[in-house]
């Protein structure tokens, strides 16, 4: 799994660790102590990513998914906003590793001005946080979280901004499903739906125009706004995607598809007309998905609403790989804890640019 | 009553529209002696060593008294001005209460009585009672009680017709009516300037023409009124966009009675900051992407960067400078935003709005000036004449606004060729909340007299 980046210069070769024992113990070359975005990550750290993530694929196929790599160490897991798949992800992941795991569900609102988040995490860490996982509804918020914490911050996902989990166990899941030894290089992938407010989304475009993906962003024109300005900069950097709200140039072809949750709230801001009118002209149905190659996979980060912005029969169907995405999240998400966890303990040494999401 | 002896000073005087070496004496606090020198004398003084100016006049400063002082009194708020240069200071109506009757404006002036600074505290009076935007506040009260103009900054709600009606009854008083242009059903929520950088980071989009929008509206009912009310008198006041800057040069050309300032923060700082780039606007060029030019240097979401108009993209700032130069823009006022730390140590899109920026106002000039981007006598111009001709006679400032023998001395002596670094304890200000802080800013303010009196000298003059 060398295809992360096709630009020019080899990427150097990864050390793999050993995810059975403490990572401190082990050089392994990641640098990062948060992760609080994916733009910062270089096509070495994706690849190192996959690869201890293929190491817990491993462990996760063994009849005691549980190793005592972070054992005694403390994971908190901070939710400001309501979850279940991306909570509980983080939770057997850390369990695998065997931390402690702290969950807290925060209430959060701009008008309530209950305790800020920086007295959260200055308590949450007096009560023993090593690593803190977090999300919350307002775009940057982790930073601000990092700027207070001692230990590493995991960007659970933070409003419009960012899920660097997401995109990554979305990578995971199409390297390891595509053909041809799963090069994601040169392959359209098209995403599906309510862009404008999907911090997965926008992760995912620094992931695949990373790993050389023909990247595709498809929807109606309301949630479409602002990106065609990013893709047109986008092309000066090289990082090259397109934006269309014509579904069937963007599906024509596609090796990969995945839809975005469409929210009822978009019709009371006047951004859709109706989910009806959405289903009938952006749902991924099974005529839609027609004008895809034939062994295309679909994907969905969840949840679904089913029968608006994927069909049912999609969603279950031969191509899709939606339960394989929750799968590859629990090792992404270990492969991270055990990542990050080496950093915090003192093994590496180095901090990336401060500009860095990833730093 | 103080003395002052400057020889070999480069003097800038746009009221005579002079700019040269020159000598100057102060006795017992009057302005004794302007000679501008000329030949050899002249020898070896030019415009990068210490300079002297008219003390500057700020139209737009949020003083927060009374009713939050934990952010800035009209005492702190005075000694920051000096702090800054600034000798005259417009303080905004939103308080607790607003200043919407003269009771409150009495306790302003009381405060800065008490304070004794000597810099002149000035302030607008709100458009309507509670600024709620639904009836007249007592203008012409206000008007006889000292205030300079009517203001509902940032007041989320207010009709076209009270505008209509605010800017004949204010003409009739002979006062400008300083709105702050946004359209706020375009606005809510909004975080960053739409563009690239708010598209990339996740937040919600401020759009251009939220302002452009506005200023299209406020000009259109201008042209209207103005026939009625040849007095009638439009300032918009923190204009940061390029269309909107269009709209007021077509409306000035049209001899529309409209004015307007920009803030030292829109001209000099772009959206790019919010991403972590620490680049000025003419660094970063008009189609400047802080990706693609590797120039993050900072982590993102700096709360202190959140404003209101939003620090808008190089391009925009790039047509303000230009505005300035060409005399679209009349003045540069400062938005002097002061907040708590608690206001601002919160998430991006949970902070406060606003800049402290009184003290930082030159610093940011001079690094346009330095970069070509303004001329030095533009620059001076715009932040002493160029405001002042919307006080008329309401300053006590009678000897105007210039270097004129024999009036109170009123003046800013700055070395360009020092600097200071930024930092809280070098605030004078309650609010520290500046995305300055830690930079190093060039032309250092040796010393701030205000009607004759010293309003702020530098303790650790090198000169």
């Amino acid at each position: 799994m060398t295809d992360v980046m096709d630009g020019p210069g080899a990427t150097p070769e990864v050390v793999v660790p050993s995810v059975d024992v403490a990572p401190e113990s082990q050089p392994v070359g990641w640098r990062h102590k948060h992760l609080l975005d994916v733009d910062g990550l270089s096509a070495t750290d994706l690849d190192l990513v996959m690869r201890t993530a293929d190491a817990m694929r491993e462990v996760l196929a063994r009849p005691i998914t549980k190793v005592p790599a972070l054992r005694g160490r403390n994971v908190t897991i901070l939710f400001y906003e309501a979850s279940t798949r991306t909570r509980v992800s983080f939770e057997v992941a850390a369990k695998n590793l065997s931390a402690d795991v702290v969950n807290i569900a925060a209430a959060t609102s701009s008008v309530t001005k209950g305790e800020s988040l920086v007295d959260t995490v200055r308590t949450v860490e007096a009560l023993g946080a090593q690593m803190l996982v977090m999300r919350h509804g307002v775009s940057g918020a982790p930073y601000l979280a990092a700027e207070v914490f001692g230990g590493s911050v995991l960007n659970g996902g933070d409003g419009w901004h960012a899920h660097p989990t997401q995109a990554l166990l979305d990578l995971y899941t199409m390297r390891s499903r595509l053909p041809d030894g799963g090069s994601v290089a040169g392959r359209k992938v098209v995403i599906l739906g309510d862009v404008l407010h999907s911090r997965v989304a926008r992760s995912n475009i620094w992931t695949l125009t990373a790993a050389g993906a023909d990247l595709w962003l498809c929807g109606p024109p309301t949630l479409l706004r602002g990106f065609e300005a990013w893709a047109g900069r986008g092309a000066a950097a090289g990082r090259r995607f397109t934006v269309t709200s014509d579904v069937g140039a963007a599906l024509r072809d596609a090796d990969v598809v995945m839809a975005l949750r469409i929210q009822r709230e978009r019709m009371a801001a006047g951004l859709l007309p109706s989910l009806r009118e959405y289903a009938a002209r952006y749902g991924l149905t099974r005529e839609r998905l027609a004008l895809a190659r034939e062994d295309a996979l679909v994907m969905h980060p969840g949840p679904m609403n089913e029968g608006v912005e994927i069909a049912a029969d999609v969603a279950a169907g031969s191509q899709s790989v939606i339960t394989d995405q929750v799968t590859n999240g629990v090792a992404i998400r270990m492969a991270l804890l055990y990542l990050l966890a080496g950093v915090s303990a003192g093994s590496a040494s180095g901090s990336a640019a401060p500009g860095s999401g990833a730093s | 009553m103080t003395d002052l002896d400057l020889s070999r000073a480069w003097l800038v005087d746009p009221a005579s529209g002079r700019e040269g070496p020159g000598e100057l004496v102060v006795r017992d606090g009057v302005l004794e002696a302007v000679t501008w020198l000329d030949g050899g004398y002249a020898d070896g003084i030019d415009a990068s060593g210490v300079i002297v100016a008219p003390g500057f006049v700020d139209l737009h400063a949020h003083l927060r008294e009374p009713g939050n002082e934990d952010a800035e009194t009209v005492a702190s708020g005075l000694a920051a001005a000096a702090h800054g240069g600034f000798t005259t200071v417009c303080a905004m109506p939103n308080t607790t209460p607003a200043l919407d009757e003269p009771g409150v404006l009495a306790r302003v002036q009381a405060a800065a009585a008490a304070s004794g600074s000597p810099v002149e505290l000035l302030a607008h009076g709100a458009v309507t009672v509670g600024r709620a935007g639904e009836t007249l506040a007592a203008l012409g009260e206000l008007a006889d009680a000292g205030v300079v103009g009517f203001s509902d900054d940032g007041a989320p709600v207010r009709s076209a017709t009270i505008l209509r009606n605010a800017l004949a009854y204010a003409g009739g008083l002979g006062l400008p009516i300083v709105d702050h242009p946004e359209d706020h059903t375009q606005t809510e929520g909004a975080e960053a300037n739409e563009g690239l950088v708010a598209t990339v980071l996740g937040l919600r989009g401020w759009p251009g023409a939220a302002e452009a929008g506005s200023v299209a509206r406020d000009l259109a009912i201008l042209a209207e009124v103005v026939r009625d009310v040849p007095g009638a008198h439009l300032h918009l006041t923190h204009v940061s966009t390029a269309a909107s800057l269009a709209l007021i040069r077509a409306a000035k050309a049209d001899g529309l009675p409209v004015t307007c300032d920009v803030t030292p923060h829109h001209l000099a700082l772009t959206d790019e900051w919010i991403a972590g780039a620490r680049r000025f606007a003419w660094e970063a060029g008009p189609d400047g992407d802080p990706w693609r030019d590797d120039a993050i240097v900072a982590p993102p979401f700096d709360a202190s960067l959140r404003v209101n108009p939003p620090l808008r993209t190089p391009a925009d700032a790039l047509a303000c400078l230009a505005a300035l130069a060409d005399g679209t823009i009349d003045a540069i006022a400062t938005d002097h935003a002061p907040h708590t730390e608690v206001d601002k140590a919160v998430e991006f899109g949970m902070a406060a709005n606003g800049i402290s920026g009184i003290e930082t106002a030159i610093g940011l000039v001079l690094a346009a000036v330095d970069a070509g981007q303004l001329t030095l006598a533009r620059a001076v111009e715009a932040l002493t004449t160029g405001p002042a001709r919307l006080l008329g006679a309401r300053t006590r400032r009678v000897g105007g606004f210039g270097l004129v023998e024999g009036a109170p001395a009123d003046l800013v002596v700055i070395d360009r060729a020092a600097s200071w670094t930024v930092r809280s304890d070098a605030l004078a200000s309650r609010g520290k909340n500046t995305p300055l802080l830690g930079r190093e800013l060039g032309g250092l303010v040796l010393l701030t007299m205000a009607a004759g009196q010293v309003a702020f000298e530098e303790p650790n003059d090198p000169s």
